[in-house]
């Protein structure tokens, strides 16, 4: 595996994006629960 | 425009897509006489630069489409005077702004290395940094004015007239005038932006157009997000007054 990587660098920044791209993914779905439990207040309040 | 199905598709359709266009638009090797739909042809002067279309191009795409969505809803708001119209078309303004920088930022890093500098002041650089001033005095205007039914109208008149602008900026002004852009006046690799031309192979075309969805309904989805937080924080301001 590490000789692979070591020989197709272009692998490696495919495994930072993906990394980074699942952070965002991640965060955005947690936002949008954020704002969907904020709703639910103020429709009770 | 909200419906609950559409955000759930936008939600997962864009999660799917966009990784999908990371791993295809980075990972599929380059040959100089592809075999396969796995390999990608090199591109003289592009090479693994061509990479650069499938992340590029849709940031400019999706800040067109929300200048336009930003425009539509400021004539629904003048119809309707419903401040939901103003919210949408403010969110989507913004959202435009951030598309737009992107596409200028990532074009200046690819222009470095195609062009030899950052900022070249070609047509098409030009005509984005007129973009950005224009979308950057929007929200400024908007910072200027308290009274919220003043605010609306002035914004949604701006955003229409604006969004007339944009299709001139993007589409027909960069071509008109010689320049170091794909598809600028006298370009001989093809009539049209580099997609247009032959020098695409038709998996990048597919994996092209893929993009320009992925990106869609990834912005779809941040625009639904944008929207209900901003009528949460509208609904806020009742609450204080």
């Amino acid at each position: 595996m590490v000789e692979f990587l070591n020989t197709n660098q272009l692998y490696i920044v495919l495994g930072v994006v993906l990394l980074i791209w699942s952070g965002i993914v991640v965060y955005l779905f947690r936002l949008d629960r954020k704002i969907t439990e904020l709703e639910k207040l103020m429709k009770k309040g | 425009m909200f419906g609950k199905n559409r955000v759930t598709f936008a939600k997962f359709g864009s999660v799917i897509l966009v990784s999908f266009v990371l791993v295809a638009g980075l990972a599929i090797p380059l040959s100089p006489s592809p075999q396969s739909w796995l390999e990608f042809p090199v591109i003289p002067g592009l090479e693994d630069k061509a990479r650069n279309l499938f992340f590029h191009v849709p940031m400019s795409w999706t800040a067109v489409l929300a200048f336009f969505i930003s425009a539509v809803y400021g004539i629904r708001y003048l119809r309707s005077r419903d401040i939901d119209f103003d919210l949408i078309s403010v969110s989507a303004a913004g959202l435009g702004l951030l598309f737009s920088l992107l596409a200028t930022v990532t074009g200046a890093l690819w222009a470095r290395f195609n062009w030899g500098a950052f900022w070249n002041w070609d047509p098409r650089q030009t005509s984005i940094f007129v973009l950005l001033l224009i979308y950057g005095a929007y929200f400024g205007l908007r910072s200027a004015i308290e009274n919220e039914e003043k605010r609306g109208r002035l914004s949604a008149v701006y955003t229409i007239l604006a969004g007339f602008t944009v299709p001139f900026f993007v589409f027909v002004l960069p071509r008109m005038m010689a320049g170091l852009h794909p598809g600028a006046l006298g370009d001989d690799t093809g009539k049209g932006p580099l997609f247009e031309t032959k020098m695409i192979a038709p998996n990048m075309r597919v994996l092209f157009y893929t993009s320009l969805v992925a990106f869609t309904l990834l912005f779809l989805w941040l625009l639904n997000m944008r929207v209900r937080a901003a009528r949460l924080e509208y609904q806020q301001s009742l609450h204080r007054s």
